[in-house]
């Protein structure tokens, strides 16, 4: 089953009433978007679970009403300045068009999705640059969340007219699913849809994925054909479908492995490649496989967190990886969870030492900790190494341990 | 039993200003013409039934008005109740006759 267009993108909605469910919110919406609803508020934040329709209510309803998305979501940083660099210009002027009373070209309207990722360093200041750039807002601002209740979205959401959206109800779920049969030509049994949508669990995205996995090669649906996918996708490790992975006879077969299980992409792409070297031992062959890993690493990147249509790409430059050479797999005992992963696990206390250390130089020193690791680390371990009691410790306050750790650290 | 409410419009007994402001603030509108409350918004529609229930002093529900026919129901004819996070809450849904029905659902669909 080589998946040439995913379902979920094919029936993706592409008007406001194609969302399935939410009514309330989707009217309070409209209504806020449109100026019919009173509210001070110039921005909007959607939150609620995520699969429900958040970010797909925003696409559709700018493509209804002609607005242009500037888009910032959690794939780019948010900081102060990228906030300002991106966000600013976007929404300090009305588009010229705006003004000539078409009904499309409305301007511009900035969305922020995964408001609630906002953290870290990497995005110091976005939330009170996101603020500022609301109160100064030409066009409207949307924001979208899956919690809301964080600490640091307290502040924006004093600014916010807030949204929520509940998870999808079993019966739209199933409408939905009637809907996608009949335009698919799938002559489906009312059970097996009913147990598709109970297992989806209010996500709407994965019961059409399973309906079409189920469906799609004979346009048959029967409950018998469903009673696996409740094991299928609560059950499947990621052992097990490494397993499967390697040890498919062909493209086909990992197609739909990859379409079942609801591994995490990015372990697996990990998990994959430490295990390659041990599943082909033909150089040619090792390489070949590692160029269409590299080609569904590529395409994972440029997923991102909503390019989902891409993910066929993913599967298929994945599958191919698998099916390199059918004929030469022999069992071998697999690498999991990835190195990658446990190597981090392994040197967390070293990493933790060493920030400590930086920290400390970083305050005497009144340096960021990136600069304290690069330019001040190697020199204080070289002084170290040559004078253990320098006035560099007591001056920079470490501890013993410390010490001893700068003095035999070998990487930094 | 229950009491059943339509979220439209509904009446409650004559309240103080507090509970009246409370409910407000929670997402009720009141329509002075009609002396009829109506669900305006649905952020706080766990603590407005609360409250609701705690004014009329029993357990109240909203009635869900079928996407498809328009006709009211309940979540006790639904046979997904104990599976949904919605339940009794005014929301959005189809009816079990709409849901079973293929040709009305075909009339529906061809409404788009």
């Amino acid at each position: 089953m080589r998946i040439d267009i995913l379902w979920v993108e094919k029936y993706r909605p592409k008007k406001i009433e194609d969302i399935v469910g939410n009514e309330e919110a989707k009217a309070t919406f409209v209504e806020w978007l449109t100026g019919k609803r009173k509210t001070t508020k110039k921005a909007v934040l959607l939150y609620g679970p995520p699969g429900v329709g958040k970010t797909a209510l925003v696409n559709a309803t700018a493509k209804e009403f002609g607005f242009t998305i500037i888009e910032m979501n959690a794939s780019d940083t948010r900081s102060e300045k990228a906030v300002n660099e991106i966000a600013k210009p976007a929404t300090s002027y009305v588009a010229l068009d705006a003004f000539s009373g078409g009904t499309k070209g409305k301007g511009n309207m900035l969305f922020l999705d995964e408001v609630d990722g906002i953290a870290g360093n990497e995005d110091r200041g976005g939330v009170s640059a996101i603020i500022e750039i609301v109160e100064k807002s030409l066009v409207p601002v949307i924001m979208a969340a899956n919690d809301p209740d964080i600490d640091k979205l307290r502040p924006l959401k004093k600014v916010c007219l807030l949204i929520r959206f509940h998870q999808v109800r079993i019966p739209l779920i199933i409408a939905l699913l009637q809907k996608i049969c009949l335009l698919e030509h799938v002559k489906a049994e009312f059970e097996a849809l009913e147990h598709i949508a109970q297992n989806s669990k209010g996500d709407v995205r994965s019961a059409i994925n399973d309906l079409q996995s189920l469906s799609e090669e004979n346009h048959v649906l029967t409950l018998q054909d469903t009673m696996g996918l409740s094991s299928r996708n609560k059950d499947i490790s990621m052992d097990e479908t490494l397993r499967g992975f390697f040890s498919a006879k062909s493209i086909d077969e990992v197609s739909g492995l990859l379409f079942r299980s609801s591994v995490d992409y990015d372990e697996f792409l990990m998990s994959v490649s430490d295990n390659l070297p041990k599943r082909y031992t033909n150089p040619e062959e090792l390489a070949a496989a590692f160029d269409l890993v590299s080609q569904a690493d590529i395409y994972r990147g440029r997923i991102g967190t909503e390019n989902w249509h891409l993910l066929k790409y993913f599967y298929n430059a994945l599958s191919e990886a698998a099916a390199v050479a059918p004929q030469s797999y022999k069992p071998f005992e697999l690498i999991t969870p990835p190195i990658r992963i446990i190597t981090l696990f392994w040197t967390k206390g070293k990493r933790s030492m060493l920030d400590a250390i930086c920290r400390k130089i970083g305050a005497q020193c009144h340096v960021s900790h990136s600069k304290a690791k690069k330019d001040f680390v190697p020199y204080v371990k070289e002084i170290l190494q040559k004078k253990k009691s320098s006035a560099l410790i007591d001056w920079f306050k470490f501890t013993p341990e410390e010490v001893d750790f700068l003095i035999k650290m070998s990487k930094y | 039993m229950p009491i059943v409410l339509n979220p439209k419009g509904f009446k409650l007994p004559r309240i103080e200003k507090e509970k009246f402001i409370l409910l407000i603030r929670l997402g009720l509108n009141y329509n002075q013409e009609l002396g009829l409350f109506s669900v305006k918004n649905y952020n706080n529609i766990e603590k407005l039934i609360d409250a609701i229930s705690g004014i009329l002093g029993s357990e109240v529900i909203f009635s869900q008005t079928c996407t498809r026919c328009g006709k009211s129901f309940s979540c006790s004819d639904c046979k997904y109740v104990e599976l949904c996070t919605t339940k009794d809450l005014p929301f959005s849904c189809v009816c079990p006759q709409c849901l079973r029905d293929r040709k009305q659902f075909e009339e529906y669909l061809e409404k788009f």
